[in-house]
């Protein structure tokens, strides 16, 4: 049972009751972590985030998440990041350049702009950058965004979206996948892009299949 | 350039969404998760809930049908109504609201908008702004609910939020509100030279009315009456508004 479950960190940044909806309805079992002890055993961890990039490190840090989190990667942990979870896991920030990032993701996040409405606020298309086993060819769907500040493109890139400029939509480096849009407030397509992403990350949903007779 | 948003708003009463605020006789259209679940299907980009009623008392009740609707919309939503501090803020963020909508209180203490910014980002912050058109002033900034003048004209208003930390903008035409005869078109002109997105309300009747609103730069449309009696269904008005070369998302 432990083995997929999805823990979900808890570090009063991130908005978890739609993400804790968003996974009841894919059936998917979580736990909430207030603290490192409460990670489970094994299985995805999800990383959510909304504010100020420094405010968001900080409560990491005094909650001893900042340490573990690349511990836990180097173990093989899968780590996704959302919003500003992804921002997190990139190596720092325009929104706070004295603070570094976690660094998990190579690339730094910038502002949006000049020339666009900031914040970047509402659905946007994004489009397959290269091709990444969870995540089919969006063709063009539709995922919403809320944010001032983004991870420039690399060569890893899974999907693009723009704002005025391309920036990456999704991000991958080995088991570390970050979404700059919320998968969890983006309608249907979204529910299903959380629920392959997570199934690659070896969340196993609450009921089992049927076994074969 | 993200997809125009169609925005159904709800009026919430203890814990109930009802229409007609201005008659003395409110009609209950259901709960708000019922309501959430069916513009969620019907393809709405974002809901907006107004709590007419907010006080004190009700703040449990509040927290507990914002959480509910949280859990079940696959689309971000607004709650507003009686916002008037950095803590009442955060109950309803933490409840699942992804932003919230100051009024009154903001107007009265500007610096509102500036620390709630600063507590959760100025994208958590919708400024909803209710304006008449006005001899002296272009357009004069009402405060409660509408029925309190102030001596702020409109435009200047909404330059100062901005410079305060708004993130986005809910302006409502009084003149239109509740006509059907369409969008307050120059003072959209006018308020779309902002930085942050607008949304256009108040006068919404017919499709075509949408289409001007959005090509007068409102980055969203909000109505509620034409929604929630099914006379103008989100499908068909996105359908509509794709057909016209409006970015949007079907």
């Amino acid at each position: 049972m432990s083995a997929g479950l999805i823990t979900l960190i808890d570090y009063e940044a991130g908005n978890l009751a739609s993400l804790e909806g968003a996974l009841d309805r894919l059936d998917l079992p979580y736990v909430r972590a207030a603290s490192p002890e409460q990670v489970a055993q094994s299985g995805p961890i999800v990383l959510p985030g909304v504010g100020h990039f420094e405010s968001a490190r900080r409560s990491l840090q005094e909650r001893g998440w900042w340490r573990l989190l690349p511990e836990l990667v180097a173990e093989g942990r899968p780590l996704l990041g959302i919003c500003l979870g992804l921002q997190l896991l990139a190596e720092g920030s325009e929104e706070a350049p004295r603070a570094s990032g976690l660094g998990l993701i190579p690339g730094i996040v910038r502002r949006l702009g000049p020339g666009v409405k900031v914040p970047h606020m509402g659905w946007s298309q994004v489009r397959q950058a290269s091709p990444h086993p969870a995540l089919p060819d969006p063709e063009g769907a539709w995922l919403y965004f809320v944010h001032s500040y983004a991870l420039e493109p690399a060569a890893e890139t899974v999907y693009l979206a723009d704002h005025g400029r391309p920036f990456a939509a999704v991000e991958a480096r080995g088991k570390v996948l970050g979404f700059q849009p919320h998968p969890e407030k983006s309608g249907p397509t979204g529910l299903l892009l959380l629920q392959s992403t997570l199934a690659w990350m070896g969340a196993t949903a609450t009921t089992p299949e049927a076994p074969c007779n | 350039m993200p997809a125009k948003r169609i925005i159904p708003c709800l009026d919430v009463k203890k814990g109930r969404v009802v229409k007609g605020v201005q008659f003395k006789e409110l009609r209950d259209l259901g709960s708000p998760v019922e309501l959430a679940r069916r513009y969620d299907l019907e393809g709405a980009d974002e809901l907006v809930f107004l709590d007419i009623a907010a006080s004190l008392e009700n703040r449990g009740t509040r927290e507990a049908w914002v959480r509910d609707v949280a859990r079940e919309l696959s689309i971000p939503f607004t709650v507003g109504g009686g916002v008037s501090s950095v803590e009442d803020a955060r109950s309803l963020l933490r409840s699942g609201a992804d932003k919230v909508a100051v009024n009154t209180a903001a107007a009265l203490r500007p610096d509102l908008v500036c620390e709630l910014a600063n507590a959760f980002g100025r994208q958590c912050v919708v400024a909803a702004v209710d304006v008449k058109r006005d001899a002296d002033l272009g357009w004069r900034v009402y405060l409660k609910g509408g029925t309190e003048p102030t001596e702020r004209s409109a435009i200047d208003w909404l330059w100062e939020l901005n410079d305060l930390g708004a993130g986005e903008i809910l302006l409502t035409s009084m003149d239109r509100d509740g006509t059907g005869d369409g969008f307050d078109l120059p003072l959209l002109d006018l308020a779309s030279e902002l930085p942050i997105p607008l949304i256009a309300s108040g006068g919404a009747g017919l499709e075509i009315h949408f289409l001007e609103a959005l090509e007068h730069g409102a980055d969203a449309v909000l109505a509620a009456t034409l929604f929630h009696e099914g006379i103008l269904p989100i499908p068909r008005l996105k359908t509509y508004l794709a057909q016209n070369d409006i970015s949007i998302r079907i």
